[in-house]
């Protein structure tokens, strides 16, 4: 845990804090937990959206799958929920992977279309599979994990997920894969022909993202101990999405960022009713705004101060290799960056 | 089974006159308008809170007023020359604050308005008269939007912007202005889809992404190219969802647009060629 992976170590700090502040109440418990359950979906919309460029409007199902599988395992066969786990890190993978190879040699704008159709799909098979997902009515009675049914306890699980998956995100943008990925965004046809494979490279980044949003489907529906069509459905995958562009989709720990500001400010809304329209009003302001997220628009602004200093050449280079190594994979930024520090050098 | 397919045709029309917007954007701007269904149900709920003729009038202002705010960002995305995914991804905000709004106002209660009491009969068949207005609305609009698109000035703007933007900006057509009369023209055609629901089968504060769906899923199931398919489009969608309701289960019918949607998505229907080969 070197200075190589400082998303991972921030995100450490934040998961012990957010451990530590917890006890304090019920109501800092509750957040705490959901905070951390909806951190973990968004940031699996976030490695689809902000890495491999898919805009994935079906992060809420995948994380309903999860969520109904280890329900209907462990009610109906009383299985541990570890077993439930396994099925719900398999089965959105598998989905999402089957519906990637189809995908990802479509546009933008179709592929994200064809994730919100499966998503309603979901939806709608959820509310009227009576046999298995219990139709409207959900599966209640879902039992906590063995070891931890205490509230505290399980919040320290959650947050040990939520920073195992942006270890595991970060290491992946360090590898090999990641170059590729950032190339594959960049262009495809330059991605071709450096010999990256892009469509098996993108299944796998939605299925890993698929295999992300199941197991916060998992620990929700470990939590909440009951599953209905309505708890993880559209809306939730699209504000997921949303929490990770507020943020900044490109950057690892924009969509926690996201999840962190919405969640909290939207805790202080007057009236529940009044949530679309601040996600709503949110979501545009900052497309307008901050088009790389919040993170973007500050590392932008950092950019900006350093290059009025009046910087020698060679600490200009240095700076221009610092940014590289914090943005993740916004090499628009990135190349900027190159670009201004060149032009400061003679 | 006719009765079926006749019901089927009515529904239908609605729906194409909710494709037709979606079809012009999409031609003229390679895009997607996701608040289209959130234009009718602003419309549904503004004509539901003023009484009469000048209720239409509110509704047909408010869903415009909101298609305004729609082009204010567009206009805004545009300028910081933000690729389409992008303003897909803002028309949905405006969707879901569009939706919050009517829900924080009117609250959940379902907005209906019956204008026919009695029933038609013609040649054995019951038929609300309403279904025939709205089967009567749409065809003229659609047609009148094919006239203009081949016939007027406007028109060949329109598809001189969709055909190559570039091209038509130096032949000296606005072309952002074109777009934003499209995104306009779309808020009216959605506004009128609205109405009519309003006062055939109702809808409720949940309804604007449904909506948006259906429109969608009739815009693309023949080809996004032309009006003219998307009232095929509309009105094959409808008579399948009639079809289902009668012989399958309910599931099956609420399943009918997405499934369409991606059928026809995976077949690539879609600008399936971009990623081929040729740069973007």
């Amino acid at each position: 845990m070197s200075w190589r992976r400082p998303n991972t170590v921030i995100m450490l700090v934040v998961g012990v804090l957010a451990c530590a502040i917890a006890p304090l109440g019920a109501t800092w418990l509750d957040t705490t937990i959901l905070t951390g359950v909806l951190a973990l979906i968004s940031l699996s919309a976030g490695l689809s959206f902000g890495q491999a460029g898919i805009l994935s409007m079906a992060q809420g199902a995948f994380a309903a799958i999860g969520a109904y599988s280890t329900a209907v395992l462990s009610t109906r066969f009383g299985l541990s929920p570890w077993v439930g786990l396994l099925l719900a890190l398999l089965l959105p993978a598998l989905l999402a992977w089957a519906l990637a190879r189809v995908v990802s040699r479509m546009p933008e704008l179709a592929t994200a279309l064809a994730t919100l159709a499966l998503a309603t799909l979901v939806e709608i098979l959820a509310r009227n599979w009576d046999s298995v997902t219990g139709g409207y009515i959900g599966i209640a009675g879902i039992p906590p994990i063995a070891g931890f049914e205490k509230g505290w306890m399980f919040n320290i699980l959650v947050w040990v997920f939520v920073v195992l998956a942006v270890l595991m995100h970060e290491n992946l943008m360090n590898s090999a894969h990641g170059r590729a990925l950032r190339i594959i965004k960049h262009d495809r046809t330059r991605a071709m022909a450096d010999g990256v494979a892009v469509a098996p490279v993108l299944s796998a980044m939605l299925a890993t993202s698929g295999a992300m949003a199941g197991a916060g489907g998992w620990l929700y529906a470990h939590y909440i101990t009951y599953m209905s069509p309505g708890s993880l459905d559209t809306y939730a995958s699209i504000s997921a999405l949303l929490m990770a562009v507020v943020g900044g989709p490109g950057y690892i720990l924009g969509p926690v960022l996201g999840t962190f500001l919405l969640n909290l400010l939207g805790k202080l809304l007057p009236a529940q009713e009044a949530q679309g329209l601040f996600y709503g009003g949110a979501l545009i302001i900052i497309l307008i705004v901050a088009p790389e997220g919040l993170l973007g628009w500050s590392h932008r602004l950092l950019d900006r101060l350093k290059a009025r200093e009046p910087a020698a050449p060679g600490k200009a280079g240095a700076a221009a290799a610092a940014t590289g190594t914090t943005a993740t994979s916004t090499s628009a930024t990135t190349v900027e960056a190159e670009r201004r520090a060149i032009e400061a050098a003679p | 089974m006719l009765e079926y397919i006749i019901r089927g045709l009515l529904n239908g029309s609605v729906y194409a006159l909710l494709a037709l917007p979606m079809t012009l954007f999409f031609t003229t701007a390679a895009t997607v308008d996701f608040a289209i269904g959130a234009y009718a149900l602003l419309a549904a709920a503004l004509a539901t809170a003023v009484p009469g003729l000048l209720g239409i009038a509110v509704g047909l202002l408010g869903a415009v007023g909101a298609s305004i705010v729609m082009c204010i960002v567009y206009v805004l995305l545009k300028r910081a020359n933000k690729e389409g995914i992008r303003v897909a991804l803002a028309s949905f905000g405006l969707s879901l604050a569009l939706s919050s709004i009517v829900l924080m106002v009117w609250g959940t209660k379902p907005f209906v308005r019956q204008t026919f009491t009695t029933m038609w009969e013609i040649g054995g068949f019951r038929l609300n008269p309403q279904g025939i207005l709205n089967m009567l609305v749409a065809v003229l609009l659609v047609i009148s939007a094919w006239q203009v698109l081949q016939r007027t000035q406007l028109g060949r703007m329109m598809r001189a912007a969709a055909a190559n933007a570039q091209g038509a900006e130096l032949a000296a057509i606005p072309v952002i202005g074109v777009q934003c009369a499209t995104i306009v023209a779309g808020g009216l055609l959605g506004g009128i889809a609205g109405l009519l629901i309003l006062y055939s089968s109702g809808l409720d504060f949940t309804a604007s992404l449904g909506l948006t769906f259906v429109g969608f899923a009739s815009a693309i199931i023949f080809g996004i190219q032309s009006p003219l398919r998307c009232l095929a489009g509309g009105l094959a969608i409808g008579v399948i969802e009639a079809l289902s309701a009668g012989y399958t289960t309910g599931m099956v019918t609420s399943m009918v647009p997405s499934l369409f949607m991606l059928i026809v998505l995976l077949s690539g229907q879609l600008g399936g060629s971009r990623y081929s080969g040729d740069r973007p």
